[in-house]
């Protein structure tokens, strides 16, 4: 590609993406559902469940320590999955098509969507770490750690985003939005959510070590558990698992984009 | 109005409420991409709590009720009755939207009978949730002592949890009248599940979850459940659970006639 | 005198619906039915005229005791709306605009389910609906859902459904917006048809054609006001002499031909072409304008006898075409 090329694949990525971040301020309340959700299930879950800290050989004494990555990467989740949901939405309404008929060159189409589900994805996440620093013992990891758990949200959220966009442009509807979601909450959720894996019992302590997401958590997890001390041991992992899911979700939507062309 | 007229007036009311159940039941089952969630969703939270948490029973003060997934089961039939009183929520306010509300609003019926008839569909979700739940449970493991007449009476508050739910959202839909904002109140159904001891024993909940589920009053429901499957009063009281389950279908089934009533003044 | 039950029908007379000063103010302070008054007479099929907004839908929404007015009165088959409302249910059919039915459910579960809230048994309400499914031409279609429904049978099926309970007033809110010439003649003949059998019809609609096809009576409403009532004729009337439309092939000679038809009547130029004459000759007039026309060697494409429409009564009874009054808030 020229320089020439680059620049304009740049200024589209920026327009596309500058596009997918006002439709914040113009859908009312468009973030609430994905913050809210996590912030009730983290507070939900600390409730229902805080008493396994008690637990011997508990990796951290505050079970919010515990959780609060967790939520992060399930608002994350939300965020870029929204951004599939959203783009259901576009070829819904047509807008899409227009897109597709720009001479802009087509995995730029994905680029913009992605990009604004990562910008995206920071405001579930602060929210939820400031509600887990306000009940919860701080953080245990320091910046280092801090850094460690965005970084695994925010590059989360892009798996989370090409999810969502390989199947909004395979069902080409809005109705594929629960859908997508409800793939991130199983991801999440079949992992080490609850309990580390020493502790999980039946079929999870079968899977859990098989899904990606146990090792993203356990990136994330070095902020605030202090049982998992920061480390490149605890951090190469989930960037391998966030890399891998990220390849192959990226190849899925851009053979899909492909298809639309056809 | 005499006597006689008023007694065949409930008759009336009674076919009209049968009517509208056996209408609402059956626009969900053919709406099953919508239903389905309610069926799926807490089977999906079943697996994970059950198995990610189930070290809980190492805890000290955690009753012993041999599987883990039977001490569980409660909570995930309380968490399908609500997603199911959030469908029927759902459902009416698409009838608002789309007009069919009217329709019934000028027939000569009960505002009541309105109100019970979606109430009674709701009811028969709940159960038929139930049924599934444990079996699910009892497949994988759960050994309910209470037998027949435990799993019977947990059957029971279950159709009654879902008759609450079925009443709140109809009250909700009734006084919004909006679809889009009862689609996303679905967060809201699990403030409700987990500020009640859901999925582990009250004693055990952190502090603050404690004091606030005493006034949940699916608390009770859903202790009343447990107590009944495995025939433990240590574990909650069943008529305690009939009498919150009861007192809170009467409560938001009123809320929500008299949230109809207030739609025509508007 | 008699037993009580007729000497309400005696009070009653044969006033199907009474209207006094009905208002009704929203919250807001929009008066959207401000001091409406009509009489209907039993066996009477009422015209109820109005753009949107007018106020026509919330007045149907009050008499239907879906709304509660503000102020006023009105008794629908001898009962209050507001203090006897189970009574008027039980005694109107409705068949509200846009045909509110329920996509997911079949023609013949809609019309047992109808039967059902009026209080029919199962058995009764089965029968029933098949009669009505009969009445309606939809036999074969009864057991489809409703999302596949056309338009016109959709708007059938929903009059069958209004007359489940054999109601003595039926309410019709603008029963063929959006449908076909087809479609609207066939359910044209069905009201007919269910008025000679007696009962009474109050119908809104934005079409003048309609009323005059099937009202005895018009009463037209603009911001909550009745402006103007009567038969369709007098209401024709009310537009003034009758207009001549006059098409010519060569445009050009638009100006020409304005000043040589001025002896003719008041001519006034269309904008989107063409002229148009007020003459109290109405049809009478076409040949002499034609003969004007050929003498001065000016070739006309058509001449057509315009019949007052809604617009046209609108405009002369309210000063302004009916258009401009907009928004759709009842």
């Amino acid at each position: 590609m020229s320089t020439r090329g680059v620049a304009y694949a740049g200024e589209v990525g920026f327009a596309l993406w500058r596009r997918s971040l006002l439709e914040l301020a113009r859908v009312r309340g468009g973030l609430l559902p994905t913050t809210i959700a996590p912030v009730i299930f983290l507070l939900g879950s600390l409730g229902q469940f805080g008493r396994l800290d008690q637990l011997v050989g508990f990796p951290t004494t505050s079970y919010i320590a515990w959780l609060m990555p967790l939520s992060c990467l399930q608002g994350a989740g939300f965020a870029g999955g929204a951004t599939g949901a959203n783009l259901a939405r576009d070829i819904e309404a047509g807008w899409f098509d227009r897109l597709l008929s720009s001479p802009a060159p087509r995995p730029l189409l994905i680029v913009g969507p992605v990009m604004a589900a990562m910008t995206r994805s920071l405001v579930p996440m602060t929210v939820i770490l400031i509600v887990g620093l306000i009940l919860g013992p701080g953080l245990t990891g320091g910046a280092y750690g801090l850094l460690m758990l965005y970084l695994a949200g925010v590059l989360f959220s892009v798996v989370a985003a090409l999810w969502g966009i390989t199947l909004a442009l395979r069902a080409r509807s809005q109705q594929v939005g629960p859908l997508i979601q409800n793939g991130v909450f199983i991801a999440v959720f079949l992992s080490t959510a609850y309990t580390p894996l020493p502790f999980l019992k039946g079929w999870l302590a079968v899977a859990a070590p098989y899904n990606p997401v146990t090792y993203v958590l356990q990136m994330g997890r070095q902020a605030t558990v202090s049982g998992i001390e920061p480390s490149w041991a605890h951090t190469w992992p989930g960037l391998l698992a966030l890399a891998g899911m990220i390849l192959f979700f990226a190849l899925l939507a851009l053979r899909q984009l492909r298809r639309i062309d056809l | 109005m005499t006597d006689v007229a008023l007694e065949r007036d409930l008759a009336v009311q009674g076919r009209v409420i049968l009517a509208l159940a056996q209408r609402a039941l059956r626009v969900q089952l053919r709406r099953a991409q919508f239903l389905l969630p309610s069926f799926l969703l807490p089977l999906l939270l079943l697996a994970v709590v059950a198995s990610g948490t189930s070290a809980a029973q190492q805890l000290p003060g955690f009753p012993s009720t041999g599987s883990y997934v039977g001490f569980v089961v409660s909570g995930t039939i309380m968490q399908g009755t609500l997603l199911a009183g959030l469908m029927a929520g759902i459902a009416i306010a698409g009838d608002i939207e789309g007009g069919f509300f009217d329709r019934l609003l000028s027939a000569p019926v009960h505002r009541s009978s309105i109100v019970l008839g979606r109430v009674l569909g709701t009811a028969a979700i709940g159960v038929a949730q139930a049924v599934l739940f444990l079996a699910v449970a009892f497949a994988i493991g759960a050994d309910f002592t209470g037998g027949a007449v435990g799993i019977l009476l947990t059957i029971l508050l279950a159709a009654l949890s879902a008759s609450a739910a079925a009443g709140l959202g109809a009250a909700l839909a009734l006084r919004t009248g909006s679809l889009s904002l009862m689609q996303n109140l679905f967060p809201f159904v699990f403030v409700l599940l987990f500020t009640a001891p859901a999925f582990f024993p009250r004693a055990l909940l952190s502090p603050v979850l404690e004091k606030i589920s005493v006034v949940n009053p699916l608390s009770y429901v859903v202790e009343g459940m447990r107590a009944a499957l495995f025939d433990l009063p240590a574990l909650g009281s069943v008529p305690g659970g009939f009498a919150a389950g009861i007192g809170s279908v009467v409560l938001t089934s009123s809320i929500a006639v008299w949230a109809m009533r207030s739609r025509a003044e508007t | 005198m008699q037993p009580d039950a007729t000497s309400t029908q005696a009070e009653l007379g044969d006033h199907a619906i009474v209207v006094k000063g009905l208002e009704r103010i929203y919250p807001g302070g929009l008066r959207a039915v401000d001091g409406v008054d009509i009489v209907v007479d039993s066996g009477e099929i009422y015209g109820f005229l109005g753009p949107n907004g007018a106020g026509k839908s919330t007045t149907v929404r009050i008499l239907t005791t879906l709304l509660r007015p503000t102020g006023g009165s009105a008794t629908v088959a001898g009962f209050d709306v507001l203090h006897e409302a189970p009574q008027v249910r039980r005694a109107i059919g409705v068949a509200l605009q846009e045909a509110a039915l329920d996509p997911l459910m079949t023609g013949r579960e809609l019309l047992q389910l109808q039967g059902a809230l009026h209080g029919l048994k199962r058995a009764e309400a089965k029968l029933r609906g098949a009669d009505l499914l009969e009445r309606v031409d939809l036999v074969d279609a009864g057991d489809r859902l409703l999302g596949t429904y056309s338009g016109g049978m959709r708007r059938r099926l929903d009059l069958a459904m209004a007359l489940v309970h054999r109601p003595s007033v039926l309410f019709l809110d603008e029963p063929t917006t959006g449908l076909d010439p087809v479609s609207r003649s066939a359910l044209w003949r069905e009201v007919k048809a269910l008025n000679d059998e007696g009962t009474t019809v109050f119908l809104t609609t934005q079409y003048l054609e309609e009323a005059e096809q099937l009202a005895d009576r018009v009463g037209i409403i603009d911001h909550g006001r009745i402006v103007a009532e009567g038969t369709p004729q007098e209401l024709g009337r009310l537009v003034g002499e009758p207009g001549l439309y006059v098409k010519l092939l060569d445009e050009t000679q638009t100006e020409k031909a304005r000043d040589l038809l001025a002896v003719h009547g008041a001519v006034s130029e269309r904008r989107e072409g063409g002229l148009t004459i007020r003459t109290a000759l109405g049809a009478r007039a076409i040949a002499p304008i034609v003969r004007t026309l050929d003498d001065a060697q000016i070739e006309v494409d058509a001449v057509e006898v315009e019949e007052p429409t809604l617009d046209d009564v609108f405009l002369a009874v309210t000063g302004r075409p009916a258009e401009e009054t907009g928004g759709d808030q009842t």
